[in-house]
């Protein structure tokens, strides 16, 4: 993996000259290669404090929520739920993405509008009002305010806290997050997998966006996955959807009765990018349930059932989404397959910061007498 | 008669005070106390019933806020003087605010709103503490969507301001609409000022006396508003909270941070400088707008910290001729008032000034709370 090549903590001027070369090249045969995901060499100092902010609900602007109250571990950091929940007084509409080897993405959110990298997606999703609604200022103050912050930002080479070190840490922590001993990756396939595998770079077409290690090609499609009526019957989730389109510029917004998608990006004068949505990773989904943007989709076996009778209704549908004609036994290899995607459960220590965190603050004592 | 009394103690208090501060003696001709009568209402917002009633739903409704949980009312509670009646006021979920939450009564005679005046306006004070991170901290985009989600909400904007759907900055016009109609101006002062011997007692009759005379309150707290809006240090001392409440403290760093100052600056402050953050001038540092007296009765504690939780405390403080902090002790600078010196004031007089002060306030202002409207899904069009 191209990724695989940063080098934490021994960044230097040339090193980034070379990755902006890298990243700027057009992208190699090999890289839509399937295979294991590589993630990035791990700073464990960084990685740890990165681990505890992701699990700090002080971290949002009422503290009541933490990166992993939608990021659950054990359901490969998504949430089990089709929409997702929000900050309180706003209601999510759209399904939470594993994080799972998001260390290497090449773009970010369903509708790909972050295309830099995790420290911005870590602001944004710190900041945005119906996510967590931080004010960042307020966010390193608090944590100036806990001695563990304090020692553990020293150690991790940061001095002392700051919000740029935060987006830092937890991009760092996240770059742990990668798939482990999928038998996809070990070998250890049944033979229905097998033959799943070879559906899906044959018959199944699945293979031309959904390639290279993460099976996804980062880019963005339509394939006419149906609207979910609870975003517009819900006036908290509609509620919250309008704002972020009012924010993004969306035309009429507040008559706007499906997710555009990708359209934000370019926002084509002929709306032709409505309903493109990136194409996800096809990692971990037997812990991330129900499927599509929006959750629309409750199983892998009804995933493949749906491209098989070439995707849903739309103007703007890609045209390779055609039906397949996959018989049953077919079908069901190829859920055999995507099943093999999905390796051990990322929980336990070394993943999830098990010591409480205190959500108070101890005052400093001899607060006067120091500087700030 | 009483008036002209005033009048001549006034001008003899303004000519020294013009020799000691050194000040032109045009600027020392203090307005006389007087019947607060009716506020000014802007051109651009006219008062209309309609308008004041979906201010005052507004004022209660917390989903004019960030997280759906704090409401204007929510840190200017009706029963706590339409402020808060701690030292610091209450702050957003999270946080504690880091000065003292202000009575919302008569602001519709301050040109200057905020303890340091930050805002000119009730049009332009509403939103700052909606958005603000110890307040509010609201966003534009949300607050506004969640009135176009309320029907009725959107019939009463529709019927105020013409919009098809509600605009935020509407909401900020009906909100300070509805508090100028927060008035107190028939307290027992006003009616005396007004030629009503009677609505004051012996003891407070004196008390004005001193106000206006021995005890010079009347250099700063003039007008019918009794404030001059301008800014002075007066030596109220540091909040204690920041002593030793640890989310005070989190919150005092944010401010200074959030309202810009110096890294050097940011390192050194343990106090509020105040007037500073608005200029940047080090001689405003520590200075804070003149509070009107009125309604004082009910908004205790005072100061911008909250320092004195009684009117005695207020006064026995101007008595030793105010105090001390970081702004007057040169730690940070020295802007500590010239006004300010040891009055000579006795029990009796003390206890006079705080009746006099007790007759600005009048009967406790209440309304009845409004419903609050509910969301409902927007059919297509």
């Amino acid at each position: 993996m191209k990724i695989s090549r940063f080098k934490s903590g021994t960044a230097t001027i040339g090193a980034a000259l070379m990755c902006a070369t890298v990243l700027a090249a057009p992208v190699a045969a090999d890289d839509a290669a399937l295979g294991p995901v590589v993630g990035p060499e791990i700073n464990e100092a960084k990685a740890a404090l990165g681990k505890r902010l992701f699990f700090d609900v002080r971290l949002s602007g009422d503290a009541a929520l933490s990166c992993a109250s939608c990021h659950h571990p054990d359901k490969a950091f998504s949430d089990g739920l089709p929409l997702a929940l929000a900050y309180p007084g706003s209601k999510g509409f759209r399904n939470t993405p594993t994080l799972v080897n998001t260390a290497t993405a090449a773009n970010w959110f369903h509708d790909g509008r972050l295309g830099t990298n995790l420290n911005d997606v870590t602001r944004e999703s710190i900041t945005e009002d119906y996510s967590m609604n931080m004010d960042m200022r307020m966010m390193q103050e608090r944590i100036k305010q806990d001695p563990v912050y304090l020692e553990m930002f020293e150690a991790a080479g940061y001095g002392e806290p700051s919000n740029g070190s935060v987006r830092k840490a937890i991009p760092e922590y996240l770059n742990t997050l990668i798939s482990k001993n999928a038998p996809f990756d070990t070998g250890s396939m049944s033979e229905s997998a097998i033959r799943g595998q070879a559906l899906f770079e044959g018959k199944g077409g699945c293979v031309s966006c959904h390639n290279g290690p993460r099976l996804t090609d980062d880019m963005a499609y339509n394939i006419g996955a149906p609207n979910n009526p609870e975003i517009w019957s819900d006036p908290m989730r509609h509620m919250t959807y309008a704002a972020f389109a009012q924010f993004m510029g969306v035309e009429n917004y507040m008559n706007v009765r499906r997710d555009v998608g990708a359209q934000i990006i370019r926002n084509p004068a002929d709306r032709s990018d409505v309903g493109k949505f990136d194409t996800p990773t096809l990692r971990e989904l037997t812990y991330t349930a129900p499927y599509m943007h929006n959750g629309m989709i409750a199983t892998l076996a009804d995933v493949v059932a749906f491209y098989n009778a070439g995707g849903g209704d739309d103007a703007n549908k890609d045209a390779r989404i055609k039906p397949l004609g996959l018989s049953a036994d077919e079908q069901a290899d190829l859920v055999a397959f995507l099943e093999a995607l999905s390796g051990d459960p990322l929980t336990g220590a070394e993943y999830v910061w098990e010591d409480v965190i205190p959500t108070n603050y101890d005052a400093i004592e001899n607060w006067r007498d120091v500087k700030n | 008669m009483k008036t002209m009394k005033n009048t001549f103690l006034l001008m003899a208090g303004a000519a020294a005070i013009a020799m000691t501060a050194g000040l032109a003696a045009a600027e020392t001709a203090y307005a006389p106390l007087a019947p607060l009568g009716d506020p000014p209402i802007p051109d651009d917002n006219l008062m209309t019933d309609a308008k004041v009633e979906l201010g005052k739903i507004l004022f209660w409704d917390p989903r004019v806020g960030g997280d759906a949980s704090t409401a204007c009312v929510t840190c200017h509670e009706p029963d706590q003087g339409w402020g808060f009646n701690d030292s610091l006021s209450r702050g957003y979920p999270g946080t504690v605010h880091w000065r003292n939450s202000q009575t919302v009564v008569n602001t519709a005679y301050l040109g200057q709103v905020f303890w340091a005046g930050s805002a000119r306006s009730l049009e332009k004070q509403a939103p700052s503490a909606a958005k603000g991170a110890v307040a509010g901290n609201g966003e534009n985009d949300v607050m506004e969507t969640r009135l176009a989600f309320i029907p009725e909400y959107r019939a009463r904007f529709k019927e105020v301001f013409g919009t098809e759907y509600p605009l935020i900055g509407d909401a900020w016009a009906a909100i300070a609409a509805f508090e100028r109609t927060l008035i107190v101006n028939d307290t027992p002062v006003d009616k005396y000022l007004a030629g009503d011997t009677s609505a004051l007692t012996e003891e407070q009759v004196a008390g004005m006396d001193l106000f206006n005379g021995k005890a010079g309150c009347i250099q700063c707290h003039n007008g019918a508003n009794a404030t001059d809006e301008n800014y002075y240090n007066l030596g109220v001392p540091p909040s204690e909270r920041w002593e030793d409440d640890g989310l005070a403290q989190v919150t005092f760093r944010y401010e200074i941070y959030a309202k810009g100052v110096t890294q050097e600056m940011y390192r050194e402050l343990k106090d509020d400088p105040g007037l500073y953050f608005r200029t940047k001038e080090k001689d405003h540092m520590g200075k804070f707008r003149t509070a009107p007296l009125r309604y004082t009765m009910y908004t205790a504690p005072y100061m911008h910290n909250g320092a004195f939780w009684d009117l005695r405390e207020v006064v026995e403080f101007y008595n030793a001729g105010g105090g001390e902090n970081d702004f007057t002790d040169g730690t940070m600078s020295s802007t500590k008032s010239d006004l300010l010196k040891p009055l000579g004031l006795t029990d009796d007089e003390i206890d006079q000034l705080v009746a006099f002060l007790e007759g600005f306030s009048g009967d406790e202002l209440r309304v009845e709370p409004p419903v609050l409207p509910p969301y409902e899904a927007l059919a297509s069009e």
